[in-house]
């Protein structure tokens, strides 16, 4: 039978005097709290934006170093001899390419069966979702030996649907788990009136399901860009040739200068860094609203 | 429009227990308007479902214009559904919400728009149509819904409590409407609430279900007037039934204070008894009359067309309706007597009505 929802305003009468009380006291915080709150935020920003600086500022310094300088004179030539010199056109695209179709597959995957995990019952669902769970919490390194094997007999290594493929496999468990939460907070009732309407369950989720769990798949997609753009570990596994090498390889060749680790060209380091961190800043910007609502956890308002 | 049969239908839940709905039959005629009354948990709700295809049933058939619709998808049913929540697509306008069903059986554009335009003059919608449900009163939200059941023509519409979450005037205002543009469709209606006010202003008839099972189904008057059974006797009416024990003593029965009710006659009974006053079957005067029962007021309601007075008759309290200009004072001794086509019996022991 339906269940009707406590009157709201029962929670509104008790939660308003207390939140009166609250703000009171906070109402003029001492110029000591002050001060030390905000230096404790600055403390904590300067940690966080000092690499960003660093960056920042040595990809344009023709003599950088590990440590953080104005640079004398302003110039373009780290970017050049990054692309001239270390390949990294081709890093940039395959990266992009393995990053976009990671992302596709996985929103692809993780919405059907988040929403299959929201809302087909099936006997032992519990220990299905919870062994899925347990798969993330399983280290990647362990995995290694197999994969490597796995991806020689399928004839996957050195190929973009072998980095792809693996990238989307990291990336099931945790957002499968994830677009269940977002599909058991949208309403039944919102389907049901879809199948009523005249649709099959499959055009239901997709017309209807899906725009409202809209978010989720802005966090799910975002997530899964991010973790094949910046996944190193498996490319190294997958790939030993030059044209299938992503960013984060071409970084570890670059920080290995000539054969060794002494001679390290930071400012190419840097300069890879603002080209590695642009599309990912540029990703963000485009979906931030969406991004935040997801990661707020939130489908309502839509 | 069609009309809609249960036949025998089981529905029980996972668990076993007590069935959701029980060997429910019923019949809803071309073009009526059936309301299913009960409380939470009666398995109105369910019987409504299973009529959407939203749940099967165990066992027994649904048909819909004579057709059985057992294992049919919701979407091949031709029903229209209002749901409690209303279940307006957040993401579309209003003019898209009610356009969706259109759009899923493919009808042409300018139909479309002719169909969504006479809703929404029906409606009053007119100014809403680009709005999205989150920007409407939830007086909005139920025509936009009841928008979307309408523009489809379907061959039934079901109701799921569909006033319950609208503030008690426009709940009103919204039951005559619903009622009017039914009447005006003639579209054969499944009502389903709890509301037993609800029920009684916009039935042709009402089912009164409790615990998974039909306790009772006819007109508002029948069930009214004539309940079935001590549950339906209680649910239905506001103030409810005065329902006291009684003794049968021939052609009377004997309530607490020695109150003597002459019986319907003919009526069959043992000797424990239920009599069932409405508070409109009593008549208070506050002089002793002959064969008037004597009581003492306990409080008074005046509700201003009418007065409801609360009477102790030994450990009964009895609610007497009567004319505004009427106001003893609690404390007060005033005289009782039953309106002898207003006494109705029942079984003590299993609440069936006996009828005289």
């Amino acid at each position: 039978m339906a269940v009707r929802a406590a009157p709201a305003t029962a929670v509104d009468t008790r939660a308003v005097p207390a939140a009166r009380t609250v703000a009171r006291r906070r109402a003029r915080p001492g110029v000591v709290e002050w001060v030390l709150v905000h230096l404790a935020f600055a403390i904590v920003l300067a940690f966080f934006l000092a690499p960003f600086l660093w960056m920042g500022l040595a990809a344009f310094d023709p003599q950088a170093s590990a440590y953080i300088r104005i640079p004398e004179r302003l110039t373009l030539d780290n970017f050049r001899v990054v692309f001239a010199d270390y390949a990294f056109g081709t890093a940039l695209k395959n990266s992009l390419i393995v990053s976009t179709a990671t992302m596709a597959l996985t929103v692809l995957t993780v919405s059907l069966a988040g929403y299959s995990l929201s809302r087909i019952a099936i006997k032992r669902k519990n220990w299905i979702s919870y062994s899925i769970l347990l798969l993330q919490t399983m280290p990647l390194s362990a995995t290694m030996v197999p994969i490597y094997g796995l991806a020689r007999e399928l004839n996957l290594r050195n190929s973009y649907l072998g980095l792809i493929l693996v990238h989307t496999a990291i990336e099931l468990p945790f957002l499968t788990w994830m677009m269940k939460g977002f599909f058991d907070a949208v309403p039944r009732y919102l389907e049901e009136a879809a199948w009523i309407d005249g649709r099959s369950k499959l055009r239901a989720w997709f017309e209807v399901v899906l725009p409202v769990a809209r978010p989720g798949i802005g966090v799910a997609a975002g997530l899964a860009f991010l973790s094949a753009w910046a996944e190193v570990l498996m490319v190294l596994i997958l790939v030993n040739r030059d044209e299938y090498l992503t960013v984060p390889f071409a970084f570890y060749r670059a920080a290995r200068g000539e054969g060794s680790y002494l001679e390290v060209r930071y400012e190419l380091v840097a300069a890879m860094g603002v080209l590695y961190v642009l599309p990912v800043l540029a990703l963000f910007f485009a979906t931030r609203k969406l991004m935040v609502r997801g990661l707020m956890g939130t489908t309502r308002g839509l | 429009m069609a009309n809609v049969e249960f036949e025998r239908v089981t529905k029980r839940f996972d668990g076993g227990g007590r069935a959701a709905v029980s060997d429910l039959s019923l019949d809803v005629a071309d073009g009526e308007l059936l309301v299913v009354l009960g409380p939470s948990g009666c398995g109105k709700t369910t019987a409504l479902r299973m009529l959407a295809g939203l749940e099967e049933p165990d066992a027994g058939d649904i048909r819909i214009g004579g057709e059985s619709v057992v294992g049919w998808e919701p979407k091949d049913r031709d029903i229209a559904l209002v749901f409690q929540q209303y279940a307006l697509y957040p993401h579309l306008s209003v003019r898209d919400n009610i356009l969706y069903p259109l759009k899923v059986q493919r009808i042409g554009k300018t139909d479309r728009m002719e169909r969504v335009r006479r809703v929404a003059d029906l409606l009053g919608l007119g100014a809403l149509l680009d709005r999205r449900p989150a920007q409407l009163s939830g007086g909005e939200q139920q025509r936009v819904a009841l928008g979307r059941a309408i523009v489809r023509q379907p061959q039934a519409f079901l109701m799921d409590e569909p006033l319950s979450n609208l503030d008690a005037k426009l709940r009103t205002q919204t039951r005559t409407e619903i009622k009017g543009l039914q009447r005006q469709l003639g579209v054969t209606t499944f009502f389903v609430t709890h509301d037993q006010a609800e029920a009684m202003t916009l039935a042709d008839r009402i089912a009164v279900m409790s615990a998974g099972e039909l306790q009772q189904i006819g007109t508002p008057d029948q069930v009214y007037d004539h309940p079935a059974n001590r549950f339906v006797a209680e649910f239905i009416g506001s103030p409810p039934m005065n329902l006291l024990p009684a003794e049968r003593v021939g052609d009377a029965a004997i309530v607490a204070g020695g109150w003597r009710i002459p019986v319907p006659v003919g009526a069959a009974s043992g000797a424990s008894v239920t009599v069932g006053l409405r508070p409109e079957a009593i008549r208070l005067a506050e002089t002793p009359a002959p064969d008037a029962q004597p009581a003492e007021v306990y409080l008074i309601e005046p509700l201003g067309s009418e007065v409801i007075v609360n009477v102790k008759l030994g450990d009964h309290l009895i609610r007497v309706r009567t004319k505004p200009e009427v106001r003893p004072e609690p404390g007060q001794t005033v005289y009782l007597a039953a309106e002898p086509g207003g006494v109705r019996l029942f079984d003590a022991a299993t609440g069936e009505a006996l009828l005289g």
